[in-house]
């Protein structure tokens, strides 16, 4: 009886202070959809430091593994939107829906900022006989079934890189899975597979020493960390109407978060994102610099959503049509 | 090469890093130790932690944390029978039934002293050949792993006693734990249920503290009354004549565990099993059978583990590729600090190669230093009252299981793995094979696909491909000789020869 009573006091003085009057009163919890060394990873705790100065609280981030992210995502839903759990993740959620992973997706979310975003490249290894997108496509016509490509699994970033070229001409590739870029990035040195769809970011470093090719750029126009690589637009200009398209890094609370709060965090992640240590850092690995929140945020989100899930729709792996979402063609 | 000397010597000169490199190895070894408490864990957390110090005291306190863990799990394997990580089950095998007769101070001395030769062997293959093996590291095709993994699951013919049927069953058993999840390939769910907390498959980790920790508390239970073994801990530091008698053993499998941490794919868990089983081959007669208590299985996978540590930094520090999930962490940490990590890092800054070379020897000469003291008062914890050792045992488990994934469903797969196992021991079934299955499934499962998703799907391509490359030949041939020399044919054949030539 005791201890009832004590439970409602305190409950009641928990609803009783405006919570979000002085936010953050205590530390906030992190939690990151992919494991520890990972780009998702290594974005989020190296910019989430710089946010902490800002909140003048502790960020404390976990690794929630598994069910690419859905499993941490499905996690901070289950929370309270007090503001005090943060979903710190990349873009795979986006597809859940079409792919029938999960039923929520970032839209159940507000983002707090988008960070980052990564440009698509097509990498091949040194020793494959063609050098631009052009040769690559003419080679895997008159050899089909004979180029080997790594794929980073159904709704990956390779896959629907993949499948956007689907959408311009026919290959009949053979698509080898891997557990993510890493792997499939030491199969392609290994001469395992022969090309791939990557990420600038995670290929940068090994494209500089030689060890692997860019053929392809994956964009509407010209990067300056590889200055001489035509962008895809230009040898398949059928692709305009989704790029730029790439996969991001955000941070986000559950949707009904108090708006001051939500500020309260916009501001903090905004300022870090745009610390110059940080900008370097993601310079480096090619990442471009987005740091946007809102409203922006949200359509840059919708419109992400839209074109990856027509893509694998139209292609054919998709479990859900997009429309049953309501989700709108690019 | 006075330059090479000056970067190896960075970390020795300075008190402030030499302090830092202990701290770390001294943490190391306890967080090692407690099972569930991953190196992998730290390491990442020391990330966030180390955001704003100077990149070379971030990278010795990891260092430290890195060799020291990777020994740690040895401690509570010998003790408690409970692996403090999945590298150092193959310890428990034999280290445990040591301390059971009342030799866990002497186990403990070895495994250190063999650990640390293996973390030089290790070092120095970094030193001196870290260019070739990462080139050789890379030749390896998805066809290799799986025949690696082949010759993994083998070793349950090591681990199945005197049982091979129970064995094969207990190892059927890990590999159809092993694929719950989702398919590591295209993402299909099996045997979920749908329910989101097992795509992620049953964690490895809490199978192991299961099967080894809780089963033996439940076992256990049935000798409450057995007082507890007095331990002799007047011989700590192992006699000389015994490491010499063991130097060949522990180079050899010092090797395996280099070549194996190098792998891209493959770490010390794998490399560890490999060794015993390696050491069981190789160790004709025994002064004390292998699985209750033999020296020799002791020292294989202590070697080996350790000197994967040497080799998971090769690939990482010449390619920019992880050898394992530490060294991907610490790839994380370079790129934070600022540093490129990759293929070029060594060209843009060429002290990073003699100082992390510099950092591993001091961590390794800190795990014997903090290996061989304090030993006396760990081999106490064996002498408890069972009433107060079987609960620590048990809360120990539920902590560990618990930090895995920070996920209580990991608490009950490992209790309900307890009881399994408990009831697996009362009716004579190995549990060692069911770990290994788990551990190897994924292994074996993607590299079959994915090998024969190369070949197109056509398993005479497979074995035609397999056959034209070196490598993939020699590893099918010692898989072949591995089975024949088992065969009775092959024994009856043997010992015709041997008659014919006295």
């Amino acid at each position: 009886m005791k201890k009832s009573i004590l439970g409602a006091l305190v409950a009641l003085s928990i609803v009783a202070t405006p919570a979000f009057a002085d936010f953050p009163q205590k530390d906030i919890q992190g939690v990151i959809q992919w494991g520890a060394g990972g780009s998702t990873d290594t974005v989020m705790r190296s910019v989430t430091p710089h946010a902490e100065k800002e909140l003048g609280v502790d960020i404390i981030m976990t690794n929630r593994t598994g069910g690419v992210g859905a499993i941490a995502t499905k996690y901070v839903y289950a929370k309270k939107a007090d503001g005090y759990t943060l979903l710190m993740g990349a873009e795979n959620p986006q597809m859940y829906k079409t792919l029938g992973l999960a039923k929520i997706d970032y839209s159940d979310f507000t983002p707090i900022n988008i960070l980052a975003r990564g440009v698509p490249i097509f990498v091949a290894n040194n020793d494959a006989p063609y050098n631009n997108m052009k040769e690559f496509t003419d080679y895997a016509k008159a050899n089909p079934g004979k180029v080997k490509t790594g794929s980073t699994g159904k709704g990956g970033l390779s896959s629907i890189v993949l499948a956007m070229l689907d959408s311009q001409i026919k290959l009949d590739l053979i698509k080898v899975p891997y557990n993510g870029d890493g792997p499939a990035l030491t199969a392609l040195q290994a001469g395992t597979v022969d090309i791939m769809p990557a990420v600038l970011g995670a290929s940068i470093e090994h494209i500089k020493a030689g060890r692997m090719k860019v053929i392809g750029l994956v964009d509407n126009k010209v990067n300056k960390l590889l200055p001489n690589t035509a962008p895809i637009t230009e040898t398949f200009p059928g692709l305009s109407t989704y790029l730029p398209w790439g996969p991001f890094f955000g941070v986000f609370v559950k949707k009904d978060t108090d708006q001051a709060i939500v500020d309260k965090l916009a501001s903090a992640y905004s300022k870090a994102s745009h610390n110059p240590e940080f900008v370097a850092l993601m310079d480096k690995r090619g990442f471009s610099i987005m740091g946007i929140g809102g409203a922006e945020a949200v359509k840059f989100l919708e419109s992400y959503r839209s074109v990856s899930s027509w893509i694998v729709h139209d292609a054919g792996f998709s479990k859900h049509s997009p429309e049953e979402f309501n989700i709108p063609r690019p | 090469m006075m330059e090479a000397l000056s970067f190896f010597s960075t970390s020795w000169m300075s008190p402030q890093l030499l302090g830092l490199t202990a701290l770390g190895t001294f943490l190391g070894v306890y967080i090692g130790a407690i099972p569930g408490l991953s190196v992998t864990m730290a390491v990442s957390i020391l990330i966030s932690f180390t955001f704003s110090w100077d990149v070379n005291n971030a990278l010795c306190l990891m260092t430290g944390i890195f060799m020291g863990g990777v020994y740690g799990g040895s401690r509570t394997a010998i003790l408690l029978n409970i692996p403090g990580a999945p590298s150092a089950i193959a310890t428990a095998l034999d280290g445990y039934p040591m301390a059971l007769k009342g030799e866990a101070g002497e186990a403990i001395g070895l495994s250190t002293v063999m650990s640390v030769i293996g973390g030089f062997v290790g070092i120095v293959v970094l030193a001196i050949a870290a260019p070739v093996v990462s080139d050789f590291a890379l030749l390896f095709q998805p066809r290799d792993y799986l025949m690696l993994g082949v010759l993994g699951i083998m070793l349950v013919g090591s681990l199945s006693g005197n049982n091979l049927l129970k064995g094969v069953f207990a190892g059927s058993f890990g590999v159809l734990i092993g694929t719950v999840g989702l398919d590591p390939l295209t993402a299909e769910e099996r045997f979920t249920f749908g329910v989101v907390e097992l795509w992620n498959g049953i964690s490895p980790i809490a199978v192991m503290i299961g099967l080894f920790g809780v089963s033996e508390a439940l076992t256990q239970l049935h000798f409450m009354d057995k007082t507890a073994i007095k331990q002799k801990i007047d011989r700590i530091i192992p006699r000389w004549s015994d490491v010499k008698k063991y130097l060949p053993l522990s180079l050899q499998t010092s090797t395996i565990g280099v070549v194996v941490g190098a792998l891209p794919g493959t770490g010390g868990d794998i490399a560890a099993l490999m060794a015993y089983d390696h050491a069981k081959r190789v160790t004709k007669n025994p002064e004390v059978p292998f699985g209750e208590g033999a020296k020799e299985g002791l020292i294989a996978p202590e070697a080996a583990n350790n000197a994967a540590v040497g080799g998971a930094f090769i690939p990482m520090l010449t390619l920019g590729i992880p050898g394992d999930a530490v060294t991907a962490v610490f790839l994380g940490a370079l790129f934070i600090h600022g540093l490129n990590p990759g293929p070029l890092m060594l060209t843009e800054n060429p002290q990073m190669f003699w100082f992390t070379v510099g950092n591993l020897t001091l961590a390794n000469i800190f795990v014997l230093i903090f290996g061989l003291t304090g030993i006396k008062l760990f081999a106490k914890i064996v002498e408890c009252p069972k009433g107060v050792l079987l609960p620590l045992i048990l809360l120990l488990s539920v902590v560990g299981a618990y930090a895995i994934n920070n996920s209580i469903a990991d608490v009950w797969w490992m209790l309900g793995f307890g009881v399994i196992g408990y009831f697996m021991k009362q009716y004579d079934y190995p549990v060692g094979p069911v770990i290994l299955g788990v551990i190897l499934s994924r292994l074996m499962d993607e590299s079959w696909r994915r090998s024969i998703i190369l070949e197109r799907e056509s398993v005479p391509d497979f074995f035609i491909n397999l056959l034209m490359s070196p490598l993939s030949l020699v590893l099918f041939i010692s898989i072949m000789l591995i089975v024949v020399s088992k065969t009775t044919l092959w024994k009856q054949a043997k010992g015709r020869i041997f008659k014919s030539a006295s």
